[in-house]
């Protein structure tokens, strides 16, 4: 079904999630609720654009510092009792944590939501090993009995309904279940609870990772984060490298940004900091936890001017809500682990197959609504034109739209050309135009008359009516006043002032 | 003083009308605008497609046209947004470029952000007796922050009903070449525009940009939605010939 | 904890040590500079200033507490002494007819139920056998602990993991209550970030919860539902008096 791996293209993607009819429909209601709620979340708290800039500015400087940073959290973690891993590469966080289970000869694992463990496939290479592996919270939980992967970065189940996830849940009781939500939730609650209470291994993902005391924060709203932190006797926490904050102070910043951007919560029910394994004398908590800091592509965006913000991210998903084009065509058409602006971004970078990926950035009109509800700023709508533009220059790229181009160059490179190309233009056009338009489906057209009316180009363009209008106007020019020459002259005159400075 | 029309292309091959009610409103102002010939496109269809080198190509043309120009209006906030927001990437590696495609964007308004901003003028003194919403467009409002502005001066016009459209900030899917490129889910952004214009009842649909108000009245006139399209500057222009017959 | 190291995590942790460096090397490398190892100088750091000048006055943020706790599904009440704290859990746990009870370890929670009360089971957390503590939090009705914190902007309570008080004991039960002094109530965040700052080094408990609300899910198509994973029926009691302490 939707894996991470596609064969399709993205256009085959785009339009068998336009002809579903449910999925867009869910979306739109998903994602209109949770923008309106953000809305609201930031108003209510007031001084938003502050909280943005300084979200902003602390993500800037912890990536900026991010080796002096996760060497403090490694010092203070394992000062704590923990033990920290690092990753280079998906396959090296398998590995580890592969190595961790054969040393603790586990059979099961239950997970809280982790988006970085999507990206490294861990549930895949467990289940090749014969080691359980229960996804928990329960919009995953959903998606895993289906076989597929998450649609939204916190809402992973947003394209199914409820007569679905009981046709699913009905499978696992081994007995009809009504599509009730309550009736739903409280089945998964009781089959869960086993899994919580038998597994091996907890497996977390890390918001946030707190340098100053190595410490792991962690979100949730339905607890399951919280159980596989607690019950089971190991835990592992994925982390990407970038999830650091220097301390404790910064995370009110993010305790704020984050809860309130993604479903407009003023907190989430749960914020847990986890320091270490338990305490001896604790009663419960793990006896050992290991904190995984996985690169996997991340370090490419480093130093580079164009792209290093783009590690920035709190995977809020508040860019998926306010996209139009996410709107309509959900998270599975974007291919890989993240949709939306932030998926059509992180997607073509964090990978290397650079051209299998190349076309997903171009999933977005570039309208800036992704930009506006960042909490921590990430120009992602101008990050969208640079991978354009790298496929380009490297040469990643249709023909036709090359050669397109090429013609754009000459036409605009002089009037003269461009009032030419206008001429062949409205030659060409003669026979198809109609009243005005052009309603021809042949060409180049095909794609926007196919539910539009293209307008044909004017007869006389502005410029060859210039002449004429220029001498009417001259007839009936007002007397500027003195008032507007006055603001004319002034602020004219301010640029000079600074060009000079 | 120099005050120069930019028509932008698609203004100047497709809708000359629009530059035209921009240049007579302002000449009630006693702004006598002048149209340097060399002018083309600003350059972001190749640019938002990643041809940055053909897009530096229409933007040298520009910044050369409008050198000695002391301000430059044109009626759209898109093409004005590309020149505030994305010459200074595109010319990120020559200084000298760099200053003048600075210069440029100094000196260069969208229409209302000139005639409210600048003019000071609030109230153009037009009557449009007429069901009108408006759609903001994404990079008139977002990258150049041109928001207000239309409002204020819609709100200002005599009989006018002005009915607000629902989700007005989304997007059109417009987005240039993202309409041929993208073509399905531009569809479908489209006709959720299209039904939302619907929602408002209203006979006249206004905008800043003729871009994105060519996507969705090419979608209304595909099927048979009878709205009238226009930008602004026509609306006001022909709002003040409504009033002037009156008085 | 790691006093006897399997073979293969010991293993796995010296190659870890040794990956660390080629690791953080590479970062500083793409950020084009040497290794960073003094703190870096932080202009920024934390809320804005505007932020850390608000606070309440103690009334308000009482007030406020309890009401982001009702306003978040829980009940919230305000008592004026232990005497009406336990009050309120003994009638809870008639009305409810719960049978176990989880609560930590604590001098305020002591003599929990009347004295005689064969009918019910109250499963004191401190010490003992983690399996089996597991198992009575698992099978509990309600779980009591005494919070270090409430934050009133967020309608919050921190608790912080001990011997005495286990993390399961808000989190298993169906039910939690959650005493709070009025006097440890806090107006935001920061205020209780700030003294966990100070917990540096061996001070700092294994596990910090801050808990808003019951437990929530919102997965199915969006519809709001009470009591996933944790408790679905929380209550906070704010005690203005606590004797001797």
């Amino acid at each position: 079904m939707s894996g991470h791996n596609p064969t399709s293209t993205l256009a085959e993607r785009v339009r068998i999630a336009l002809n579903n009819d449910f999925l867009r429909n869910a979306v739109r209601f998903t994602t209109e609720r949770l923008r309106t709620n953000k809305q609201a979340a930031a108003e209510q708290i007031g001084n938003w654009e502050e909280w943005r800039e300084r979200g902003r500015q602390i993500r800037l400087h912890t990536i900026a510092h991010l080796d002096y940073y996760l060497a403090q959290f490694a010092e203070n973690l394992r000062r704590a009792g923990g033990y920290v891993h690092f990753a280079s590469t998906a396959e090296e966080a398998v590995a580890i944590t592969l190595q961790i289970m054969a040393a603790k000869q586990a059979k099961s694992v239950v997970k809280s939501k982790s988006m970085v463990s999507e990206e490294v496939h861990i549930n895949q290479a467990l289940e090749e090993q014969g080691i359980e592996t229960v996804e928990t919270d329960l919009g995953e939980y959903i998606i895993q009995l289906a076989g597929e992967t998450p649609s939204h970065i916190i809402i992973p189940a947003i394209h199914k309904n409820k007569a679905q996830v009981a046709e699913l849940f009905s499978e696992v009781a081994g007995e009809p279940l009504p599509a009730d939500t309550a009736v739903l939730a409280a089945f998964a609650r009781s089959k869960l609870r086993g899994k919580f209470l038998e597994a091996d291994i907890g497996m977390t993902g890390c918001n946030f990772a707190i340098a100053e005391s190595g410490s792991i924060v962690l979100f949730s709203n339905e607890g399951n984060a919280r159980m596989v932190s607690t019950v089971p006797r190991t835990q592992i926490t994925m982390m990407g490298m970038e999830r650091i904050l220097p301390s404790w102070e910064d995370l009110e910043v993010m305790a704020t940004l984050l809860p309130r951007s993604a479903t407009g919560q003023k907190l989430t029910v749960y914020m847990s900091a986890i320091n270490g394994p338990r305490r001896t004398a604790d009663g419960d908590g793990p006896d050992e936890l290991h904190v995984i800091i996985i690169d996997n592509g991340r370090s490419r965006q480093l130093g580079d001017p164009e792209f290093q913000e783009v590690l920035n991210c709190i995977r809020c998903g508040a860019c998926l809500n306010a996209c139009p084009v996410y709107r309509h065509i959900g998270g599975h058409a974007y291919g890989w682990v993240y949709s939306g602006p932030i998926g059509a971004v992180l997607t073509p970078v964090l990978n290397e197959e650079k051209e299998k990926w190349a076309e997903v950035a171009n999933a977005s009109t570039l309208c800036g609504a992704c930009y506006e509800a960042c909490p921590v700023k990430i120009p992602l709508h101008d990050m969208l034109v640079y991978i354009r533009r790298r496929n380009v220059e490297e040469g990643r790229t249709k023909r036709t739209e090359r050669l397109g181009m090429k013609t754009y160059k000459v036409a605009v490179s002089s009037h003269r050309f461009y009032q030419l190309a206008l001429k062949l233009g409205r030659i060409g056009q003669k026979p198809l135009v109609r009243d005005g338009q052009i309603p021809t489906r042949l060409g180049p057209l095909k794609g926007w008359n196919n539910v539009r009316t293209a307008p044909a180009l004017a007869e006389r363009s502005f410029r060859e009516s210039w002449q004429a209008l220029e001498r009417e106007l001259q007839q009936e020019m007002a007397e500027m006043s003195p008032q507007v020459k006055a603001r004319l002259e002034e602020l004219a005159g301010k640029r000079g002032d600074r060009h000079e400075q | 003083m120099k005050i120069s029309l930019f028509a932008t292309c698609l203004s100047d091959a497709f809708f000359p009308r629009v530059s035209e009610a921009m240049a007579r409103l302002l000449a009630r102002y006693g702004i006598r605008l002048t149209f340097p010939e060399g002018q083309t496109c600003c350059g972001q269809p190749a640019f938002n497609s990643g041809y940055w080198v053909e897009a530096k190509e229409a933007a040298r043309r520009l910044i050369d046209a409008f050198r000695d120009s002391d301000y430059v209006i044109a009626p759209s906030g898109s093409c004005i947004s590309m020149i505030h927001h994305h010459y200074p990437a595109l010319f990120r590696d020559d200084p000298a470029e760099l200053r003048m495609a600075r210069e440029l964007a100094e000196k260069s308004y969208e229409f209302s952000q000139f005639l409210v901003g600048v003019l000071g003028v609030s109230d153009v003194g037009a009557r449009f007796p007429h069901r009108v919403t408006y759609h903001p467009s994404c990079h008139g409002s977002r990258l150049l922050g041109v928001k207000d502005e239309p409002l204020t001066l819609l709100s200002h016009v005599r009989d006018l009903d002005f009915v607000p459209l629902p989700f007005a900030e989304d997007c059109c899917g417009f987005g240039g070449t993202f309409a041929v490129k993208m073509a399905d889910i531009s569809a479908a952004m489209v006709t959720e525009k299209a039904d939302h214009v619907r929602e408002t009842e209203a006979e006249v649909l206004v905008g800043l940009d003729m871009g994105c108000l060519m996507n969705i009245g090419g979608r209304m006139r595909h099927r048979g939605q009878a709205v009238r399209v226009m930008h602004l500057a026509e609306l006001l222009y022909e709002g003040v010939r409504m009033a002037d017959e009156r008085a | 904890m790691n006093n006897e190291r399997n073979p293969i995590i010991e293993r796995l942790h010296r190659q870890s040590l040794q990956q660390q460096e080629a690791f953080l090397d590479h970062i500083a490398h793409r950020l084009g500079r040497e290794r960073i190892t003094t703190p870096p100088a932080r202009p920024f750091a934390g809320a804005p200033d505007f932020w850390r000048g608000f606070t309440l006055e103690a009334e308000e943020r009482i007030s406020l507490f309890l009401s982001n706790w009702e306003s978040l599904g829980g009940v919230a009440k305000r008592v004026r002494s232990m005497d009406d704290a336990r009050a309120y859990i003994a009638d809870l746990t008639d009305r409810m007819q719960a049978k176990r009870l989880v609560c930590e370890e604590h001098p305020l929670l002591a003599d929990l139920l009347p004295e005689g009360d064969k009918e019910r089971e109250v499963t004191v957390w401190g010490g003992g056998d983690p399996a089996h503590l597991l198992k009575k939090a698992a099978e509990a009705d309600i779980g009591v602990a005494v919070a270090d914190f409430a934050i009133a902007y967020t309608g919050t309570l921190v608790l912080t993991s001990s011997p005495a008080r286990g993390r399961s004991i808000s989190l298993l039960p169906a039910v939690f209550i959650g005493i709070v002094r009025a006097a440890d109530i806090r107006t935001k965040m920061g205020e209780v970030l700030s003294v966990i700052r100070t917990w540096d080094g061996g001070r700092m408990p294994a596990g910090i919860h801050f808990v808003t609300g019951p437990s929530r899910s919102a997965d199915i198509e969006n519809d709001l539902t009470i009591g996933v994973h944790g408790p679905g029926s929380v209550h906070a009691l704010v005690v203005d008096e606590v004797d001797g302490r």
